[in-house]
């Protein structure tokens, strides 16, 4: 029968090991660098159309996390669908014409925001939205447009051909 | 003598089987009562009945003025620290030495400090002569001292009842002897009351001040061992007397050996 | 053809009362925390000892092993589509969502599920259990829920300890064995492995399957039949009922995830 010191012992190395793997599963595993609630500030942006983007989706400029999705709801007044993001504090001086568009990361990938600054000197402040902005590409719309593109340079050349 | 245990009109069936039917028995305080009769009679579930792992299903058994089967779960635990048992295999704890399995009810109910606890241990321990083992574990103890040492841990908080299923069964004469002196000794001694279910006759009959003989759910015969030797009931005499047949038949029933031996079946096997 | 269907519904019957039977000895277990009493913390510790501290050496080899060839077996067929730098996530994805729990637990099953059916089956059989019980100590309480408490703690760390295991065998195989880039490795399996949606789950599915499991060895163990016979069968009902626990409830578990709860 062991002695109850060692059976202490044992345990609590195991719970140390069990916790020290956790730590690697979360930190070298699973890259969470946002565990601890990052300081930083809201914007928001609204989109006709937000296709695949979810919830803590991320919002990047240059391909760059700076910060993620908090939250999506359709604004019942002017229907559009309206995000409201967390920035970074780090990003301080954000200006306040830049645009947001919503781009699919890979060819199969998440959907995430990617902000382009642009040249204006006043910066974003919290609370503020962001005034242009580009919707998720739809592939029925790509498609429905590619097929009436084609559909009307025909119909222009046929037409031309006719004398 | 006023009675520690008392059952009335006891019914108690096990499925469609009657184990007891209208039984009634009384322990006086003080006394060893023997409660003894062929295998199966359902003595190991009389002794359950009275501590209350088991409910009957007609009738009261009393034990210290209590109803048992009527009492709620800490009543009952309150009931049964005045109880030590003796099981046929001696239950001790195997993962804790003879010392600390005397010492187990000890530490659960007392508050007592280690140094007493040692104390009554020690002394338990020397009641039945096993002080010198203990710091063994019961898998290194033989048969009759595991007993032993079971029958130190039942009566480890010196309870008023002690009750014992088949403590001879399957030892060796010293042994046997053993036990005998100790639980007549102690049972003095310590002014317990005792119940032994056994169906060793000769020493049981040696150390018991009554006893009860029960076959078939109900009590076939009871008395004093002197009368019951001298002057036993229809049922009870081929029991006391060892004798293969009787009211309790040799041959389990079976068609005519002619039949048997002579008739269709065998006509299979020509 | 009467009689077989009399037969059926009896046993469903029996089925039944199993049921509602290991339903009462858990709130017996549950509600008679050990805590309370003066030594439920060293009860408790000492059965994770014995459950997962015992254990240890059987999950890391096997994990070891599993991540080993999840590398070996993956490299191999990613290789022919060019995406062997793939092959991080795919392990980790594996491990921590599927393998890591449910491996495991029927690990854990097997190894310590049985030990505690037998051990508590032994006790039944030698009356030890019944002692305890006239010695007005609450044997639930004494030794059942130490038990339950010690798994339902144990396999959580122990499935931790497993998929880190894991993942490093991958990683032998994969930077050290074939050579691939070791910090393309690990920064491949960074983006793709989501700590909430992954990590997470794979815990709570743990947590699960070792309640489930102890629960199964303790109920199988204190109800056996007091004979050899009766012994050997509760070990193996053990293992048996486990393991379709487990996977039973990582297919449920698993379809409530990715719906996402």
């Amino acid at each position: 029968m062991t002695s109850q010191r060692a059976i202490e012992t044992g345990v609590g190395l195991f719970l140390l090991a069990a916790m020290t793997a956790l730590l690697v599963l979360a930190f070298r595993v699973s890259g969470l660098t946002g565990f601890i609630q990052q300081e930083g500030y809201q914007i928001s942006a609204a989109f006709d159309d937000i296709g695949q983007l979810k919830v803590r989706s991320a919002v990047r400029i240059d391909g760059v996390n700076i910060g993620e999705v908090t939250d999506i709801h359709l604004d019942p007044v002017s229907f559009r669908a309206l995000v409201t993001m967390r920035i970074n504090a780090t990003v301080r001086q954000l200006p306040d014409d830049s645009s947001a568009a919503i781009l699919t990361s890979g060819l199969l990938g998440d959907n995430y925001i990617a902000i382009t600054p642009m040249y204006s000197q006043s910066f974003l402040k919290p609370g503020d939205r962001i005034r242009e902005t580009h919707s998720a590409m739809i592939l029925e719309k790509l498609i429905g447009q590619f097929l009436f593109n084609v559909q009307s340079s025909r119909k222009n050349s046929t037409q031309g051909k006719s004398p | 003598m006023t009675d520690l245990i008392k059952i009335n009109a006891l019914y108690f069936n096990r499925g469609d089987r009657a184990i007891f039917s209208d039984v009634a028995l009384n322990v006086p305080k003080g006394s060893i009562v023997a409660i003894m009769g062929p295998s199966g009679t359902g003595k190991t579930t009389l002794l359950q009945l009275i501590g209350g792992q088991l409910r009957p299903d007609r009738g009261e058994i009393l034990v210290a003025g209590e109803c048992v089967h009527t009492l709620n779960r800490s009543a009952l635990y309150r009931l049964r620290r005045k109880i030590g048992m003796l099981f046929q295999s001696g239950g001790l704890f195997t993962h804790l030495t003879v010392f600390e399995n005397v010492a187990f009810p000890l530490r659960e109910h007392t508050q007592l400090s280690e140094s007493m606890i040692r104390s009554i241990v020690l002394l338990k321990l020397q009641m039945v002569g096993l002080r010198g083992a203990r710091d063994l574990m019961p898998a290194e103890l033989s048969g009759g001292m595991s007993r032993r040492v079971a029958l130190a841990r039942a009566i480890a908080l010196d309870p008023e009842l002690v009750m014992y299923d088949e403590p001879f069964s399957g030892q060796d004469p010293i042994s046997m002897g053993v036990l005998v002196r100790l639980i007549r000794t102690l049972n003095d001694a310590l002014g317990l009351t005792t119940v032994i279910v056994s169906h060793d006759v000769p020493e049981t009959l040696s150390i018991a001040d009554y006893v009860y003989v029960l076959s078939g759910g109900k009590i076939e015969g009871q008395g004093t061992p002197d009368a019951l030797m001298h002057n036993p009931p229809a049922g009870v005499n081929q029991f006391l007397q060892g004798l293969p047949d009787g009211p309790v038949p040799f041959d389990y029933p079976a068609v005519d050996i002619l039949k048997d031996l002579t008739g269709e079946e065998a006509g299979h096997y020509a | 053809m009467l009689n077989r269907v009399g037969d059926l519904g009896r046993s469903g019957l029996e089925w039944v009362r199993e049921l509602g039977r290991a339903g009462l000895l858990l709130y017996r277990m549950l509600f008679c925390i050990p805590n309370i009493r003066k030594h439920g913390l060293q009860l408790i510790s000492q059965q994770v000892f014995a459950e997962g501290v015992l254990s240890l050496s059987i999950i890391v080899v096997s994990g070891l092993f599993i991540g080993m060839v999840l590398a070996l077996q993956g490299h191999h067929t990613l290789a022919k589509f060019g995406a062997s730098m793939e092959l991080g996530p795919l392990v980790a994805l594996s491990v921590l969502r599927e393998l890591g729990p449910v491996v495991t637990a029927i690990l854990f099953a097997g190894r310590a599920g049985t030990a505690l059916a037998a051990e508590i089956g032994l006790m039944q059989a030698t009356a030890q259990i019944s002692s305890m019980e006239m010695m007005a100590v609450d044997p639930v309480r004494r030794i059942l829920a130490p038990r339950l408490w010690g798994g339902f703690i144990s396999l959580p760390l122990l499935t931790l300890i497993f998929n880190v295991t894991a993942i490093y065998g991958a990683w032998l195989v994969g930077v050290q064995w074939l050579g691939f880039d070791s910090g393309t490795f690990w920064s491949n399996m960074q983006s793709s492995v989501d700590f909430h949606a992954d990590v997470v789950n794979g815990i709570i599915k743990s947590i699960v399957f070792g309640f489930v499991v102890t629960m199964i060895a303790v109920y199988q163990g204190y109800f056996a039949r007091p004979t050899s016979a009766g012994i050997a069968n509760a070990t193996t009902r053990t293992i048996v009922y486990s393991s379709l626990a487990v996977l039973g409830l990582d297919f449920v578990l698993t379809a409530m995830m990715i719906g996402g709860w």
